[in-house]
């Protein structure tokens, strides 16, 4: 590992979608980054401000209060081209919460409003009445047989769509909407979970699995076995 | 007074006598008797007080208690609640308990839970609102910081010649247009050229006009300091009273200026900072003599218990309760004064009173402790591997981070540890299991107070 790699994160909304520790993700992402030689750099991507899709290789995007997601959603909008063409070429979106429900085609909120997502993917979000899903969620994913480990908190129940497989089965917990067994969303490189804990501190697999098809997809030509051998036991 | 009330403050106060006479306890059992029997009974037992209710998400406690200091200086009767008897049956149960007064109208200074302010002013009119601050606490509470402060505003609504006390640095305390006289008080500690934004992580920075994200000129901690909107002019009121001087700050001590005058309190953190100058306010506003306000400061140490200084076989040994994002900042914020070396513990648990979710530690500033003067680091708790892992992420020397999940294991490694000083960061049920471990080994005398 001579070369020296550098991968860009776009945290979406950042200053405003951050409400349970979502920022650990790109914490995890930076530590991670580091043992496999890769300079990690983050940067907010706020309201009025450009996204681009061909200057970043990961995208975070948390979730947020009712109040701010309203405001993110106007303005989601306006990056609704860029976000497809990123997704459409391969880059690597994380959407924890809010963020999920917002690549999608909708979601109600706590009283009652339907506030538009973008659409890019095909899911949707409705709301539950007088109940929250809270508590410790464990899922298996079918493709790799990796076991998630993570904390729900969430009200919306969430219907995936056409080119959506879940991002693992339900084992302990509710996942996306409490009765079909599915837990996220996998579309590309897009992985959409409700999963607080963050995500990637509880499972570290999943940051590394991130990290090395960024790299694969900004460095087509350079080959990243040493990487692929760092060592990423679970902190769960 | 109806037959029903009077009946009602029998039944009350004799059980209050029952309970104080032979169980040796009585806090909110008398309460919940007395408002089964007339839920009106606030009031018939508050009209005959000026009330003032101090709410809030955090430092409630505390402002409370430097506020009972302050007006003592020039009132003789000054009932207040226990703290944690913040809701209803708390309430009456303090009224319950007071003794007749002796001047006409006493004063109550009353810490009231921010849903229990609209039972309060249904039936009493309180001559003043203190607002200390609402951030996010466990997220299965309230939910929502706009949630938590409708609910304060309900309550509010209610008694609209009351008059605010509050938190000038606090945005959302400037959102909602209350016809209620109001007071702001606030750090006025630096000058208006500097423009910046607040951290990413940081709750509450949307403009409540034009929902642009809110610039500042200076923030003291969180979301809170000297705010502006680039986009329509929506901005910090004017300050009625001033901090216009931080003075030396440890974590045991802080020293500043209001007004012009010098002021000091016997405990660390620029949040307990806002609690002095809340309770300052107040005082001003029942025409205390800021010179009495900095001799009521410093006049009882014992208002400051919350960070309790512990002898562990010769070692200092600091204990501090975390229990959100924002507190655990200002707690790393208070310990980065500490000039000696020092050994470092945090037990991370995720019981119900911990809340459940251990998320809120990735909010946490870690990063800090890896600039300040400390030999060892020890994570435990029932969650040591999530405490542990963020340690790592925060970039902690392996060769000195120890991890120890067993937590008598940590309490006999205390008088080994390489530092004269020690602090432990614990949450709220690993306190309480790390305070039961001291009383057996009789370093200190057990109970959470
Ligand atoms: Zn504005």
């Amino acid at each position: 590992m001579t070369k020296e790699y550098t991968l860009h994160i776009a945290h979406l909304y950042g200053d405003l979608m951050n409400t349970y520790g979502d920022l650990g993700n790109i914490l995890v992402l930076k530590y991670y980054g580091k043992k496999m030689g890769i300079n990690v750099e983050s940067q907010v991507v706020s309201l009025d401000e450009d996204f681009k899709s061909d200057d970043y290789d990961i995208a975070v995007f948390g979730g947020g209060q009712d109040f701010e997601q309203s405001i993110v959603s106007k303005d989601f909008q306006t990056k609704k081209d860029e976000i497809k063409k990123f997704i459409d070429s391969d880059g690597c979106l994380l959407a924890i919460c809010g963020g999920y429900q917002l690549l999608g085609k909708y979601y109600i909120d706590a009283e009652g409003n339907k506030i538009p997502g973008i659409g890019v993917l095909d899911h949707y979000t409705e709301q539950q009445h007088d109940n929250r899903f809270i508590g410790d969620i464990k899922i298996k994913n079918k493709e790799t047989g990796e076991v998630y480990h993570g904390f729900e908190n969430h009200q919306g129940v969430t219907y995936t769509g056409n080119g959506e497989r879940p991002l693992g089965d339900v084992e302990q917990g509710y996942g996306n909407n409490g009765t079909d067994q599915a837990e996220g969303a996998i579309f590309k490189n897009v992985y959409c979970t409700y999963f607080h804990g963050p995500i990637l501190a509880r499972n570290n697999i999943i940051a590394k699995h991130i990290l090395i098809k960024a790299l694969k997809r900004r460095y087509p030509n350079d080959d990243f076995s040493a990487q692929e051998k760092i060592d990423v036991s679970e902190s769960y | 007074m109806s037959i029903r009330s009077e009946f009602a403050t029998f039944a009350g106060k004799s059980s209050y006598w029952f309970l104080h006479t032979f169980m040796n306890g009585g806090s909110s059992l008398p309460g919940k008797i007395t408002t089964a029997i007339d839920p009106a009974i606030l009031k018939h037992l508050g009209q005959n007080y000026d009330i003032i209710v101090v709410t809030g998400t955090n430092g409630k406690t505390l402002t409370t208690a430097l506020t009972v200091q302050v007006l003592k200086q020039k009132y003789p009767n000054v009932v207040t609640n226990p703290s944690g008897s913040n809701m209803e049956q708390g309430l009456v149960t303090t009224f319950l308990k007071a003794k007749n007064p002796k001047t006409n109208r006493p004063l109550a200074v009353l810490e009231v839970d921010e849903a229990n302010v609209i039972k309060l002013t249904k039936y009493v009119k309180p001559i003043a609102f203190v607002f200390t601050n609402i951030f996010r606490d466990q997220m299965d509470r309230y939910g929502e910081i706009y949630t938590t402060y409708n609910k304060i505003i309900d309550g509010v609504k209610l008694a609209p010649e009351a008059t605010i006390i509050a938190n000038g640095d606090a945005p959302i305390f400037n959102s909602v247009d209350l016809p209620n006289p109001k007071i702001y008080y606030g750090f006025k500690n630096h000058d208006d050229k500097d423009n910046f934004k607040a951290e990413p992580n940081t709750d509450g920075v949307l403009c409540p006009v034009c929902q642009n994200i809110l610039h500042y000129h200076y923030i003291s901690y969180a979301n809170l300091g000297n705010y502006f909107c680039e986009h329509c002019g929506f901005k910090r009121p004017e300050l009625t009273h001033e901090l216009t001087k931080l003075g030396a700050l440890t974590p045991n001590s802080s020293d500043f200026t209001v007004d012009g005058q010098d002021l000091s309190i016997g405990i660390g953190g620029i949040y307990n900072i806002y609690n002095a100058l809340a309770a300052y306010s107040v005082g001003r506003f029942l025409d205390v003599d800021p010179k009495d306000i900095a001799k009521a400061f410093t006049a009882n140490e014992r208002v400051f218990g919350r960070q309790e200084l512990i002898d562990i076989d010769g070692k200092e040994t600091t204990l501090v309760l975390v229990k959100n994002p924002v507190g655990l900042n200002q707690v790393i914020d208070t310990i980065s004064k500490e000039k000696d070396d020092f050994s470092l513990i945090c037990l991370l648990n995720a019981n119900y009173a911990d809340g459940i979710d251990t998320s809120w530690i990735w909010d946490g500033e870690f990063e800090r402790f890896t600039k300040m003067p400390i030999k060892k680091f020890i994570t435990g708790g029932e969650r040591y591997k999530d405490i542990t892992f963020r340690f790592k992420v925060a970039g902690v020397d392996e060769n000195i981070h120890e991890v120890q999940p067993n937590l008598e294991k940590v309490v006999e490694e205390i008088p080994t540890l390489p530092t004269q000083k020690v602090y432990i960061l614990a949450t709220y049920t690993a306190m309480l299991q790390l305070r039961k471990d001291f009383a057996e080994k009789g370093y200190i005398k057990g109970g959470m107070e």
